[in-house]
């Protein structure tokens, strides 16, 4: 029953968590489908199913297979992987780095480099330590917070409208200019 | 009162410019709010589509990531729009997501009222306008948008209107008042001007006056021209007239003057005339007497009778220049008006004739207390003159009937004295007033023929007048008005 409410919530948009009580990470996975249509990367090669990646220990399970199956943005297709090495991830659109990965995060984050790549992840102060978007949890609601200097590194345009509804949107000093 | 004249044309003027432009201004707002309004409905759903679809799309991020305070804080815009009384964004499911209220009596549907696949819809409730449009992003319903107007914006939108009509009303009679008074300075002063110099004309009838042609041309120029030129033929004839009439009067007079002189000279001569025939006759008719007295015994019977036919023609003859005498006098003596009473006085000639020949029957009829307004002494003289008319052309009758009295007839009244006596021909009435003229011989009646001469002068110098009627045999009557 609650599989069904959050697919149905995915394929309109959005994710009612008080109302029907989805789990944290079934928000958590509409979410990164959902970032995918505030963000707007590089113009990619045609025929390149859009990825989402999962980086790590996965906390999704089947979630975000069912969240992503059948959605596609535009021409393009839409797929969940499951990637184990930092470099496999330059491939992907979307990237969940999972908790496991917090000790490895410096070395990750190198590789992708400026890649075009969304990272998003759990870990604590992610978004301060180069990561794009950090999940937090106010109450029972899952929020977020924006790196935009990170995304904007990245050759990542991020909407206004997503930044609206972002916790915090930090800029790194260095980089600002 | 030239103020109020003046006034009453520019006065006119402005008025009707006034009433003009106020007229025109009117129709033109009466139009313009009237499309204005057919148009306004339409206009007011467009621009509440707009702000619905506005706040919408802003919405999209807040309802994809389940952030309803961003969505509120979106829809809080509406109160710069003092006409949204509510406003509501609802999940795609139906569920209020977040509302935005003007104030609290501002009431929110729980669920958006549109069909399924429909983007917008809107229907009005209680003069208020509801609106609800679909939020589409990216090809996907994201949810919806309720709005709520009042007709706060009609009434705003009227005031707003009845604001502006009055301000170009007034700002347009400004105009047209100031309008007015260059026209009144270009027409109606033109025309109020020659209005004062015509009535200065008329007033004073001064001819020599002008208008003073303006600067205009046209009518009024024209007006001005065709008036001074009237004017002018005016003054022209005036002037004429004047000498003709001053010719006239010189005229009039000299001829009086030598009238006058003419009859006075007349009347003098015909006064020493009968007065210095009195002598000779007097000495004929002396000398008769004393030949008849001294040798009427040596004289025989053949020339006494002569001697008594001088003496009775001599006699007539005294007679006739004593009514001369008389006639010229009534002429001559100046007249004294007063009132009369010709009944006293006609009673007296009556009893005066009656004693002088006591033999005849005479009825005499006198009405009681005739009054008139005249010179005493001239009326005796027409009251004996008519009434010894009638004493003595009745004379042939056994009896006679002699009337005095008033005949009033159609509003105005006539004395009258009226015998049964030998009357005359109605054929030779206009030849009685004739001095010298008489109808009868005197061998008939004795007379002199001067009698109604003299009555006929006195009752013209009374401003009246005389006339007669009567046949022969069948009596006379004599009127005369004064």
């Amino acid at each position: 029953m609650s599989f069904a409410l959050a697919c149905a919530s995915t394929l309109s948009g959005v994710v009612h968590a008080q109302q029907s009580k989805p789990s944290e990470y079934q928000v958590k996975a509409a979410y990164l489908y959902n970032f995918s249509r505030f963000v707007e990367w590089p113009a990619a090669e045609r025929g390149e199913p859009f990825a989402i990646c999962v980086l790590g220990k996965d906390p999704f399970g089947t979630i975000l297979d069912a969240t992503v199956s059948g959605q596609g943005t535009g021409t393009q297709n839409l797929v969940a992987k499951r990637v184990t090495k930092p470099q496999d991830a330059l491939a992907c659109q979307i990237l969940f780095v999972g908790n496991s990965e917090e000790d490895h995060l410096k070395e990750i984050l190198a590789v992708l480099g400026k890649a075009s790549v969304l990272t998003v992840s759990d870990i604590p102060r992610f978004s301060e330590r180069g990561g794009m978007i950090e999940f937090l949890l106010k109450g029972d609601r899952v929020r977020f917070e924006v790196n935009l200097s990170n995304a904007v590194n990245a050759g990542l345009s991020v909407s206004s409208d997503l930044l609206k509804v972002a916790l915090a949107v930090r800029k790194n000093p260095q980089s600002g200019a | 009162m030239a103020t109020g004249q003046k006034g009453s044309i520019s006065r006119k003027l402005t008025r009707m410019n006034m009433l003009v432009s106020a007229t025109a201004l009117l129709l033109a707002c009466i139009g313009f709010v009237a499309y204005d309004l057919s148009t306004f409905q339409a206009t007011l759903v467009r621009n509440l589509s707009i702000q619905a679809q506005v706040a919408g799309s802003n919405s999209v991020s807040a309802l994809t990531f389940d952030d309803p305070v961003a969505a509120e804080r979106t829809l809080s815009a509406f109160r710069l729009a003092p006409n949204i009384v509510s406003a509501c964004i609802y999940r795609p499911d139906g569920k209020a997501f977040a509302t935005y209220q003007r104030d609290s009596s501002a009431r929110i549907p729980s669920r958006p009222q549109i069909a399924p696949g429909d983007e917008e819809s809107h229907w009005g409730e209680h003069d208020d306008l509801m609106l609800v449009h679909t939020i589409v992003f990216q090809g996907q319903s994201a949810g919806y948008v309720f709005i709520q107007s009042d007709e706060q914006t009609l009434i705003e939108r009227m005031k707003h209107y009845f604001t502006i009509a009055l301000a170009v009303l007034v700002l347009s009679l400004i105009v047209a008042l100031f309008l007015s008074h260059v026209a009144r300075r270009s027409i109606a002063e033109p025309v109020v001007q020659l209005a004062e110099v015509a009535r200065t004309v008329s007033r004073g009838k001064n001819y020599a006056i002008r208008a003073i042609p303006g600067k205009e041309e046209g009518e009024l120029a024209v007006l001005v021209a065709t008036f001074n030129e009237m004017l002018e033929q005016i003054e022209e004839q005036d002037r004429s007239l004047r000498t003709a009439h001053d010719e006239l009067e010189r005229r009039v007079e000299q001829r009086t003057g030598e009238l006058a002189a003419a009859n006075k000279e007349l009347e003098s001569f015909s006064y020493s005339v009968s007065h210095d025939l009195r002598s000779p006759l007097r000495s004929i008719d002396g000398f008769s007497q004393a030949l008849m007295d001294d040798y009427g015994e040596k004289l025989d019977t053949a020339a006494n009778e002569h001697m008594k036919r001088i003496r009775s023609a001599t006699q007539k003859m005294g007679l006739l220049i004593d009514d001369l005498l008389n006639l010229s006098k009534v002429t001559r003596s100046p007249m004294q008006r007063e009132p009369v009473n010709l009944s006293d006085m006609a009673r007296s000639t009556a009893t005066e004739l009656a004693k002088r020949d006591g033999q005849r029957s005479v009825e005499w009829v006198i009405e009681q207390n005739v009054q008139a307004h005249g010179d005493s002494r001239l009326l005796q003289i027409v009251l004996d003159n008519l009434l010894g008319n009638a004493w003595k052309y009745t004379s042939k009758h056994q009896s006679a009937r002699i009337e005095f009295g008033l005949k009033r007839q159609n509003g105005s009244s006539a004395y009258f004295i009226k015998d049964d006596g030998a009357g005359f021909d109605p054929e030779y009435s206009a030849r009685l007033f004739g001095a010298f003229q008489r109808l009868h011989g005197a061998a008939e009646f004795p007379g002199t023929g001067i009698g109604l001469a003299t009555v006929q002068r006195i009752v013209l110098r009374h401003g009246g007048k005389v006339w007669a009627e009567g046949a022969v045999e069948k009596g006379a009557t004599f009127y005369f008005t004064l």
